[in-house]
């Protein structure tokens, strides 16, 4: 147990060498790098299922590793010293995340030689190079021990999103989404670096677990009721929270931040698989997971992460339903999927959150490595209009994105279905106690019609009905690495919801909730971040319609048949041999939709309008203010030593004269200072 | 019989007075000089009569650094006053005012 604890940093270091390797030795390499990344990311794998396999046996483990930084400032609650480190941090939570990004990670690898080697593209070494950085960054994110670090590498992350979506930098959209995605997540980190500062000054310690945590300590003085920076001690930690919380929302890419999202789709296919859709923008989700018992400490944050989450839920999924790229598809659903996430954590249902951040990774990442799959068939088309009648000629992605399709829309018993049903029983039954949080719960219960129209509009227009170009006449095929990471993830699209059947359990008893049981430390973990530990936190009280059970069935009912339906209606609209565009019937609530209710417009107008006068205001003061104080004050000393220099006459005997005058003062000085003539 | 030593103190100060003049009021280089000297004998005569009156031959000590010191300031002093003459032609102090601002 104690060894696999020990590799622990190596699962972390493999993608790092695999960067070094792919960008030094790539272009001699067979493959241009691939295979350094394929076996970097399987030994990560392996040793992250090692990892997992020594937590289920009762297994934790906190480990500082290298101290860089430490001072003795004294911080707001007291505490005489602060410590930068680098640690790792290997509970349940952690583990779990590992093996998801480095299958994922994997399996993006494997698929990278169908899609970009077996495709001709050039600047490979680059590519895998990138791709190692990212997974390294990644990892190194997930069993982070301390906010720092994770900040840290939660930037590193998103420095390879932009290095990665502008991959095709000499086409004109690549760069320019790629400096749009890494401006907007910059600004929400910028909250977040706020945050950061703001908890290690408050609680002189950045670490997530244990006594000496930043969490124990905010806990803490609420029950001293202490006074921190002249607030209150809870609403110190919602302010906090939420300065944190900037950096979630744009990295999770959360209304009012998610514009950045669609545009990240200029990326290669695999890469918007591996980041913009299963590991990155997860990272925020994460890192509420990750802090969860802070965020526990204060209703008015959760109650802001479930509001934030439901409307993004619904707000991406209805511009979802009038795209006509299948990767834009994929993006705002992406965007309305971590919506949904963040809404089943602001409601307290943290095994929920983090079950459907799991169950979203792996269909997710199929449906968009399906996606790259039917781009390579349609030989580079991405516009669903040209596609159609795919199905029979190639069935294995075919089926692989159905079964995607079915859990992303949330039909029982594909794994989507149940982590969506457990995240909107969690936020029913809290909102059935505080009536506000049922407005968020209806935003959610909305979307979920939306999503199953969006999504199998999709299906239908890909994969059914009549060809509509002579690409998807004559498909270009598609090999066995293509194949295998859709197979792989096809499985798990349908049976990962198995983890957790939290409604078959609380109808029969049969106690198989296996993930809550993870989650809650019962196989091994810290006391402290278990699902128990934030329960007692969460100040939300929870209440049901007659029983528990009829709860259950409504929610779950309501759920499924608000998918069933938009999937019938889609059904209806698109499963035909020649389907029309009906949403041209929507008129002008289209176009409102298509232009992404003028998110993008109203940003630029802030920026040109506001912030640019803002920032021109500053130049100025700059200009005239800060530097005529420095101008002055050296044209002052430069007169006055144009004036002084003249006392240098060149005549020996003005020096003489001087130096004669010059003791005499000095003479009388002292002597009058001296008391001389009294 | 004893000579007081306001007398030494006096005849000093009156010599080292028309040395101060001379500084200040000579153009000629050797005058320069020589008003120097001056200056500096008074002080010598200040140290042997302080030296004297007190019992003390220290200030005597002094008195001959102070010519070795004389001595040697002269032969830097006429060294810079041939190198004045044979670039200016002259020994005159404030033709050379090149040095300044």
């Amino acid at each position: 147990m104690e060894t696999a604890f020990e590799l622990a940093p190596a699962i972390v270091l493999l993608p790092l060498a695999a960067f070094v390797v792919a960008l030094l030795f790539g272009n001699y390499m067979p493959k241009k790098g691939a295979l350094a990344g394929i076996v970097a990311t399987a030994g990560s794998l392996l040793l992250s299922l090692y990892v997992m396999a020594a937590v289920a046996t009762g297994g934790q483990h906190q480990e500082t590793y290298f101290t860089w930084a430490a001072g003795d400032a004294v911080s707001e609650t007291g505490v005489p010293t602060i410590e930068f480190t680098f640690g790792t941090l290997l509970d349940p939570l952690s583990a779990l995340m590992l093996v998801i990004v480095s299958l994922i990670a994997f399996l993006v690898h494997v698929f990278s030689l169908g899609y970009m080697n077996d495709e001709g593209e050039t600047g490979l070494p680059r590519y895998y190079a990138e791709l190692g950085l990212f997974t390294f960054s990644m990892l190194a994110f997930v069993i982070a021990d301390n906010l720092l670090m994770a900040f840290m590498f939660f930037e590193l992350v998103g420095l390879c999103s932009y290095l990665l979506i502008g991959f095709w930098f000499r086409t004109e959209s690549a760069p320019s989404a790629a400096k749009k995605a890494f401006l907007v997540t910059r600004f929400g980190d910028y909250f977040f670096l706020l945050g950061v500062v703001a908890i290690g000054a408050t609680f002189g310690t950045l670490a997530f677990q244990g006594d000496g945590s930043f969490v124990a300590a905010a806990g803490e003085a609420i029950d001293n009721g202490e006074t921190l920076f002249g607030f209150g001690a809870e609403t110190w930690v919602t302010i906090t929270g939420l300065l944190v919380l900037g950096g979630v929302i744009g990295k999770s890419a959360q209304f009012p931040l998610h514009t950045w999202l669609p545009d990240a789709m200029e990326g290669p296919t695999t890469v918007s698989a591996l980041i913009h859709a299963a590991t990155m923008v997860a990272a925020g989700v994460y890192l509420v997971a990750r802090m969860f018992g802070y965020y526990a400490l204060s209703p008015t944050a959760l109650g802001i992460i479930a509001f934030v989450g439901g409307f993004t839920a619904l707000f991406a999924a209805t511009m979802g339903v009038v795209k006509d790229d299948i990767k834009q598809v994929l993006a705002y659903s992406t965007i309305s999927q971590y919506g949904y996430m963040m809404l089943g954590l602001g409601v307290g249902g943290y095994v929920a959150g983090v079950f459907h951040l799991m169950n979203h990774a792996f269909f997710k990442a199929l449906l968009f490595l399906g996606a790259g799959a039917v781009i390579v068939l349609m030989h580079h088309e991405q516009d669903m209009w040209k596609m159609g009648g795919l199905k029979d000629k190639a069935p294995i992605v075919y089926y692989t994105f159905l079964a995607g399709a079915l859990a992303l829309a949330g039909i029982v018993p594909f794994s989507g279905f149940w982590s969506k049903d457990e995240i909107l029983f969690d936020a029913i039954i809290v909102g059935l106690n505080e009536p506000i949080f049922l407005a968020a719960y209806a935003m959610g219960l909305l979307a979920v019609f939306f999503t199953g129209f969006y999504t199998f509009r999709m299906v239908f227009l890909t994969f059914h009905g009549e060809p509509r170009s002579d690409a998807a006449r004559d498909p270009h095929p598609v090999s066995w690495n293509i194949k295998f990471p859709l197979l792989t993830l096809g499985v798990l699209a349908l049976v990962a919801g198995i983890a957790n059947l939290a409604p078959v359990y609380k109808l029969t008893g049969l106690e198989i909730t296996y993930l809550e049981f993870w989650l809650d430390g019962q196989y091994g973990g810290y006391a402290d971040l278990t699902y128990s530990a934030y329960g007692d936190t969460v100040p939300f009280g929870t209440d049901y319609i007659g029983s528990e059970t009829i709860t259950l069935l409504i929610a779950a009912g309501l759920g499924l048949g608000l998918a069933v339906g938009g999937a019938v209606f889609a059904m209806v609209l698109y499963n035909v041999p020649e389907p029309e565009p009906h949403t041209e019937n929507l008129g002008s609530a289209r176009t409102v939709l298509r232009s992404n209710y003028y998110q993008d417009e109203y940003q630029v107008w802030l920026a040109e309008n506001l912030t640019l006068p803002l920032a021109r205001a500053a130049d100025r003061f700059d200009q005239t203010v800060i530097d005529g104080v420095v101008n002055g004050v050296s044209s002052v000393s430069l007169f006055g030593s144009g004036r002084m220099k003249r006392l240098q006459t060149g005549v020996v005997t003005n020096y003489a004269a001087l130096l004669i005058v010059g003791f005499i003062v000095l003479l009388v000085v002292l002597g009058v200072l001296g008391g001389w003539f009294v | 019989m004893t000579v007081g030593i306001e007398y030494y103190v006096l005849l000093s100060l009156a010599l080292f007075c028309i040395g101060l003049f001379g500084v200040l009021t000579r153009r000629n280089a050797l005058m320069f000089l020589m008003s120097v000297e001056l200056m500096l004998n008074a002080a010598n005569i200040n140290l042997i009569a302080f030296a004297f009156y007190h019992g003390n031959l220290t200030g005597q000590v002094f008195a001959l650094f102070t010519m070795a010191l004389a001595a040697a300031e002269v032969a830097v002093g006429l060294g810079i006053i041939l190198v004045l003459y044979r670039n200016f032609r002259d020994v005159d102090v404030t033709v050379p005012s090149e040095m300044r601002w």
